[in-house]
């Protein structure tokens, strides 16, 4: 599912990952764990996509990375994030000016739109869907976040400190619901200070100072 | 839907935006109506009732010039002139205004002045304005160092005039020392040639007349004119710094308002929303936006024009004119500037990685 090779990064001339290698199968439970300043942030932020390594290669599903230049070289990348990956960020990160219901429009693919209902409703969120992110709470807004990242029933989810933010209870709901996800094949990958994901990971990776443990 | 939505979430900056781009829009708008304002009033006074001009060979304004009035007499004898008439244009300070135009005529043109009440004067008289009318309150006015009885008041259509005083052409003559500023001469339409080719041939036959006069269609003086040359040119350039710093300022806000929703863009282009996307919906937002703040502004600003003409203090001095190119020009050229002031930043954000979008948008 996921083949990392010799993957490093610079921020300017502070590298923050070391010629990481590792590999994740599909529907693995991964708890990608390290203190402050560790680098997996970044290293989730390359695996998703999001962020281009300084050197090194990686293999994400089909997508087949040759970096630094690329993830860029591939057509279509917006559309590959969007088919194949599902994202889940510490703070959320809805758009103020949608509501709940757009927000996850705004996210689905055109033949996934009519599920918007139905996973806003497994998620015991039906009744918030004309709200704006402003006017629910924390857990909720997170909640409404799972439902964008689960929409298009993506191959694989990248969470950062996904209940970085949220009480203990709603902290479960968001691992019950990526176990739950890890369940129907999706794969999951976690980067978190919370040992609770350990209760829910099959595979932990480590890192310490951008080096794999 | 998306850019609207935005826009009307986003309300304090939408508010931001659409403040700015009215007051750039109006700041045009008012200089470059009131300028053109000007010239037109000025036009129509020399083009009502003539079609060719008299004025001293050489000057530079008609303020200056000085033309003999005998030269009527011999005007009104060539074949294919309907009439003519002198007059003379000057400033002075009336009762308490401390400048008003004075305008002096020959009997035969008083009727252009459409009495509103009273009789037209004769010497030691006047009519005034129906601007002026309104802030002088007494049978009498002094003007200058002399003091003449109001006969009447008028309406002629024309803010300067309606500003003014209308007196006796000897009277103004001893006032400003001069026979006349110029003469008018309004061309019969004969058969068997064109009004056109009459007034070319009346244009050549007076200019014959006296070697110190200067014949020019009316048409031709007011394209010519140093005075209207000058107001259009100084009033095209204050109106294009105004507009220009105004293009900038929105320009500016519009670069500002983007850099300042990278973490959105982020967030959009994470979502899997491409490059086109946001660019399409930026596009979008600045359209509307600069699309309405011109509307509103060119109300405004129509509004403002309808109401300068009947503000007393102002004596029907100012008055605007909005032509349909200027209105043009202004709208393209805020669109454009808004347009480009939204998609430049959000081009540059849409190649940076989406995670550092989100980054910045945080920090």
């Amino acid at each position: 599912m996921i083949k990392v090779k010799d993957i490093s990064h610079f921020y300017g001339d502070e590298q923050v990952l070391y010629d990481v290698s590792f590999e994740i199968k599909k529907g693995e439970f991964v708890f990608l764990s390290g203190s402050s300043g560790s680098g997996k942030s970044t290293l989730l932020s390359i695996l998703s996509t999001l962020l281009k390594p300084s050197k090194g290669e990686f293999l994400l599903d089909s997508l087949h990375a040759v970096c630094p230049s690329g993830i860029e070289d591939i057509k279509n990348i917006d559309k590959f994030r969007q088919e194949n990956v599902g994202f889940v960020f510490q703070f959320h990160y809805l758009i103020n000016y949608l509501n709940v219901k757009e927000n996850i429009a705004l996210a689905a693919l055109d033949s996934k739109k009519q599920n918007i209902d139905k996973i806003l409703h497994d998620l015991g969120i039906l009744d918030l869907a004309s709200r704006y992110p402003n006017e629910i709470s924390g857990g909720q807004r997170q909640r409404v976040a799972m439902a964008r990242a689960l929409i298009n029933e993506p191959k694989i989810i990248f969470a950062d400190e996904p209940t970085g933010s949220l009480d203990s209870k709603n902290s479960t709901i968001v691992y019950e619901l990526l176990a739950k996800a890890v369940k129907k094949g999706t794969t999951v990958v976690v980067a978190s200070h919370d040992m609770q994901v350990q209760n829910y990971a099959t595979k932990t990776i480590r890192l310490l100072d951008g080096k794999l443990q | 839907m998306i850019a609207l939505k935005a826009l009307s979430k986003n309300k304090f900056k939408s508010l931001l935006i659409f403040t700015s781009i009215t007051i750039a829009v109006m700041a045009i708008f008012l200089i470059s109506s009131v300028s053109q304002g000007i010239i037109g009033m000025y036009s129509k006074m020399i083009k009502t009732d003539g079609d060719i001009i008299i004025t001293q060979k050489g000057i530079a304004d008609t303020f200056f010039s000085n033309v003999d009035i005998d030269v009527i007499k011999k005007i009104v004898k060539i074949n294919g002139v309907k009439s003519s008439y002198a007059m003379i244009v000057g400033a002075s300070p009336v009762g308490n205004m401390p400048i008003a135009g004075i305008y002096g005529t020959t009997k035969n043109h008083m009727s252009h002045y459409k009495l509103t009440d009273g009789v037209y004067p004769n010497k030691g008289e006047v009519i005034l304005g129906s601007n002026l009318a309104s802030q002088i309150d007494s049978d009498e006015v002094k003007i200058g160092a002399k003091t003449f009885k109001i006969t009447g008041t008028f309406s002629s259509g024309v803010g300067f005039e309606e500003g003014g005083v209308v007196m006796n052409i000897k009277d103004a003559g001893d006032m400003f020392s001069r026979s006349a500023s110029f003469i008018l001469v309004s061309a019969l339409y004969p058969k068997g040639t064109t009004h056109a080719d009459n007034i070319d041939n009346l244009v050549k036959k007076i200019t014959t007349l006296n070697d110190d006069i200067e014949v020019k269609t009316t048409k031709s003086f007011v394209k010519e004119y140093n005075q209207f040359k000058i107001i259009e040119n100084s009033s095209l350039v204050i109106s294009s710094l105004a507009f220009a710093m105004g293009l900038m300022g929105i320009a500016s806000i519009m670069s500002m308002i983007v850099n300042s929703r990278k973490e959105e863009f982020g967030i959009m282009r994470a979502l899997g929303k491409s490059r086109a996307f946001i660019m399409k919906n930026l596009f979008f937002e600045s359209l509307i936006m600069s699309f309405s703040a011109y509307l509103f502004a060119l109300v405004v600003s129509l509004g403002i024009l309808e109401i300068l003409p009947h503000i007393e203090k102002l004596q029907g001095y100012v008055n605007g004119t909005l032509s349909f190119e200027t209105a043009l020009y202004v709208l393209v050229s805020t669109i454009i500037m808004a347009v480009i002031g939204s998609l430049i930043p959000a081009f540059i954000a849409s190649k940076t990685d989406p995670i550092l979008l989100i980054n910045q948008g945080c920090s």
